[in-house]
């Protein structure tokens, strides 16, 4: 597949012309201060800053809420007491700015969304470009947890910054196909060569062998471990880090019903709530918050890898940034390997 | 709005009236064959100090265009302090819902005795006539 | 690290140490370090090294009366919802307080959360606290490895950043227009007593937006909560919202839906501020939490100074003044009843 170029002053523009087949996404400032996904019209000028907007690409993946189905009980309506499935002819997405790790969540979050029809439905109308990093945060850890900074898993075009110029490579069929109509220049040697080597640089980071090391680890040892008692005593179960996270998936599902109309959603639920696990007996297998706390984690870490082989986690640092309690997921990582 | 467009347009009023003061009230007024707008749902309380913020803002968010708690007259009260308690919350309320943006018209509060049927009809009238003023209730009204 | 803060730390630990060495408390709620600068953690030190983590400066922004019940709960032995506590004396617990967590401790036994005489109460009068949201704002978008805090000033270090900030313009709003700073309640005292803060426009944010008319009031709100994703970290944060269940979970009926619907997520502000009438001391948590930027603390505030107006209270100063709305008088101002207003004026 060729690789493509254009100048940095003229890519809003280039994306505008496809925004009557997509809706566009991509990072920037918002009206309360801080850096999150809108959409392209509230553009004006483009900076991929260093850094990743607040909330991950889940938000367009399962939206909150999403309708499962409709339904109504009034008699005048010619689908009423039938279950009507919501139109889906919603546009197309395309997503810019997405950093390797937001675009790893995706192929994350499909293993255990392989069979969820809505899930799939809404993952082939996105098209992701994917923006590599060339420097690391703080809070980064992505190549501890299997994933790397030049990644190019889940994205459709990989985008590489140079000076004045992007790179774009695509990686999908959907990315060439939206390429080879745009009318772009190809890149030139020198500016694959460029590409090339950023990613031959960094992809040595890549630690993979934690998921084996916490695969190989017993899970009894981890569940009965005494740094429970520390971590959880902090938590306040209040859900910022499953919501800000891109690969926690759990949804609740709830039937709403208005003046004889009704729909079911489904919306974003957390393992922080304390009724996230309330049976209708009354009885809370995981009633208190350290159960809560060290479930998650025992999750993400050992439970997924177990399951699925990676760990359900790509090292974004969206919760160590945003817990109010500054509980850090690298702390119980490290914990972990060495119980 | 098509409704605004009617002329005729009848605004629905949620009024939570306390059994024992209010709601005898309303008979009242309804034996006495006083006249009052056609507008106001009535839902009977034990007390006025039973309705809690909860059921108030649910009334507005289902489409209610305005929601009338009536109670007895303080010093009254059937459980002697229901209404003493409910004067507090009330005016807390109020004040908060005019402060996020809702129209001061929409949520209403009165004392009407068992012996006040006339002042019950002036009062649903008047409510009415306040309410639509306003137009149909578009801020807290949820639809899918 | 500041002087005045060094000093307040090592006094606590020996305080601390103290008390867990003497076998009077259980256990001693504090702070220590967090991961990411100018972040604390909540702590809980149940034995004598536990308490060399403690830790005390001016991020300690999060409410620690929040987790009183609960840990004071954790050492008792299990029981039902609904049994009363076993007979005896019980374990105690020890907690660091400033000026607006212990009033809401004082709230708390109001409410008969928690006993009087089964804690321990450390009382710092604060400096006010550093809000670092505010930190962030001035830096830029730059990155933040180290802050060192002196006693007037902060240094904030990067990969390409020093600046040094004065430290009054980053305190948290709330701290600026306190007027109690003093703990109301407390066993023993670190510091000295500063005394009431005279405060010209206490409310200066609230009125701000009185003075709007209700169109642009309704969309300053729905602007506000806008970004809510429901993640209820205001609600967790705050040391008021102790029900069992959540007026949120309740789903016979269900006030409010669970989804981000823009009427759900208004309604779930507008109750949540509105059950902390008359109870709420101002401490912040909620906005401090919130990742989503909401300065939910206008809305709790707003009902301060009705409180405040309308009945003279402030919530915490002392354990027998009742809470406003668990009592009453007779002669309570009743200006918004309709029939006291004369008939047919024009409102």
């Amino acid at each position: 597949m060729k690789d493509f170029t254009i100048s940095k002053s003229q890519f809003l523009d280039f994306l505008s012309e496809f925004k009557k087949e997509f809706d566009i996404y991509g990072p920037n400032e918002t009206s309360k201060g801080f850096y999150d996904w809108v959409a392209i019209d509230q553009i004006e000028q483009f900076e991929i800053k260093q850094g990743l907007p607040k909330s991950s690409i889940k938000t367009f993946l399962f939206p909150q809420p999403e309708i499962l189905f409709e339904f109504s009980a009034n008699f005048k309506d010619p689908a009423a007491y039938r279950l009507k499935e919501p139109d889906f002819k919603e546009k197309k997405i395309i997503l810019f700015g997405v950093r390797p790790c937001d675009a790893r969540s995706i192929s994350l979050n499909s293993m255990p969304y392989s069979e969820d029809t809505y899930f799939q439905k809404r993952l082939e109308q996105i098209l992701v470009f994917g923006f590599l990093c060339k420097s690391v945060c703080s809070t980064c850890f992505c190549s501890w947890v299997g994933g790397s900074p030049v990644s190019m898993d889940g994205m459709d075009i990989a985008v590489f910054d140079l000076e004045d110029a992007y790179v774009l490579r695509p990686i999908t069929k959907k990315g060439e196909e939206l390429l080879n109509r745009a009318g772009l220049d190809e890149a030139t040697d020198v500016e694959k060569e460029a590409f090339n080597r950023l990613v031959k640089e960094n992809s040595n980071k890549n630690q993979s062998n934690t998921a084996d090391i916490l695969k190989s680890k017993d899970l009894f040892d981890l569940y009965n471990a005494s740094f429970w008692q520390e971590l959880s005593d902090a938590c306040i179960n209040c859900g910022t880090c499953t919501f800000l996270c891109p690969t926690c998936y759990c949804f609740d599902i709830q039937d709403e019903v208005l003046k004889g109309k009704g729909r079911r959603i489904r919306y974003w639920d957390s393992c922080m709530f304390p009724l996230f696990t309330l049976h209708a007996s009354g009885h809370n297998p995981r009633g208190d918050k350290l159960k809560r706390v060290r479930n998650r984690f025992m999750h993400k870490l050992k439970y997924f890898p177990d399951r699925f082989g990676p760990i359900s986690c790509v090292g974004c640092g969206r919760c160590i940034r945003e817990c109010p309690v500054s509980i850090d997921i690298r702390e119980v990582l490290r914990q972990m390997l060495e119980t | 709005m098509t409704k605004v467009q009617e002329k005729d347009w009848e605004p629905k009023i949620i009024a939570f009236l306390c059994n024992w003061c209010s709601y005898a009230g309303a008979d009242l007024a309804g034996v006495s064959r006083y006249q009052y707008p056609p507008s106001i749902r009535i839902i009977r309380v034990p007390c006025s100090g039973r309705v809690s913020p909860n059921m108030i803002l649910d009334a507005l968010k289902n489409g209610a265009d305005g929601v009338l708690v009536s109670g007895c007259h303080p010093g009254d009260c059937h459980y002697i302090s229901g209404n003493l308690y409910a004067r507090r919350r009330f005016s807390l309320l109020k004040r908060f819902l005019e402060f996020i943006g809702i129209e001061s018209d929409r949520v209403n509060f009165t004392w009407i005795s068992a012996s006040e049927g006339e002042q019950f009809a002036k009062v649903v009238s008047e409510i009415t006539e306040r309410v639509k003023r306003l137009g149909p209730a578009s801020r807290l009204v949820k639809e899918f | 690290m500041s002087t005045i803060n060094a000093r307040i730390e090592q006094e606590l630990k020996s305080i601390a140490r103290e008390l867990l060495d003497s076998k009077e408390i259980e256990a001693f709620i504090g702070y220590k370090k967090g991961s990411m600068p100018m972040t604390m953690t909540p702590f809980v030190a149940r034995s004598i090294e536990d308490v060399e983590k403690l830790c005390w400066n001016s991020f300690c922004v999060l409410n620690l009366a929040n987790y009183l019940p609960q840990v004071l709960r954790s050492f008792e032995p299990p029981r039902r919802p609904n049994e009363p506590p076993p007979e005896g004396p019980l374990p105690k617990v020890g907690i660091v307080v400033t000026g607006c967590w212990s009033r809401n401790i004082v709230v708390q036994i109001q409410e008969n959360q928690i006993e009087r005489d089964r804690i321990v109460i450390i009382g710092i009068s604060s400096r006010g606290m550093i809000d670092k949201k505010k930190v962030y704002k001035m830096l830029n978008g730059h990155e933040v490895t180290s802050v060192e805090e002196k006693d007037n000033q902060l240094i904030v270090k990067g990969p390409d950043l020093y600046e040094e900030i004065n430290r009054w313009d980053v305190v948290r709003d709330n701290c600026k227009t306190c007027v109690h700073p003093d703990p109301s309640i407390y066993d023993v005292l670190i510091g000295d007593l500063k005394g009431e803060r005279q405060i010209r426009n206490r409310f200066s944010q609230v009125e701000e937006i009185e003075i709007k008319t209700p169109e642009e009031r309704w969309n300053w709100f729905i602007s506000e909560i806008s970004s809510c994703i429901r993640c209820y970290a205001c609600r967790n944060a705050c040391p008021l919202c102790y029900c069992p269940t959540c007026f949120v979970d309740d789903s016979r009926p269900q006030w409010v839906g669970k989804s981000k619907d823009q009427v759900d997520t208004a309604l779930f502000h507008i109750l949540r501020a509105y059950h902390c009438a008359g109870r709420c001391t101002d401490c912040g948590s909620c906005e401090s939490v919130c990742p989503m930027g909401i300065k939910m603390r206008i809305l709790t505030k707003k009902l301060q100074k009705d409180v405040l107006e309308l009945y003279n209270f402030e919530p915490g100063l002392s354990l027998d003044t009742p809470l406003p709305l668990s009592t009453y008088k007779l002669d309570d101002p009743q200006d918004f009843i309709l029939t006291d207003i004369k008939m047919g004026d024009k409102k």
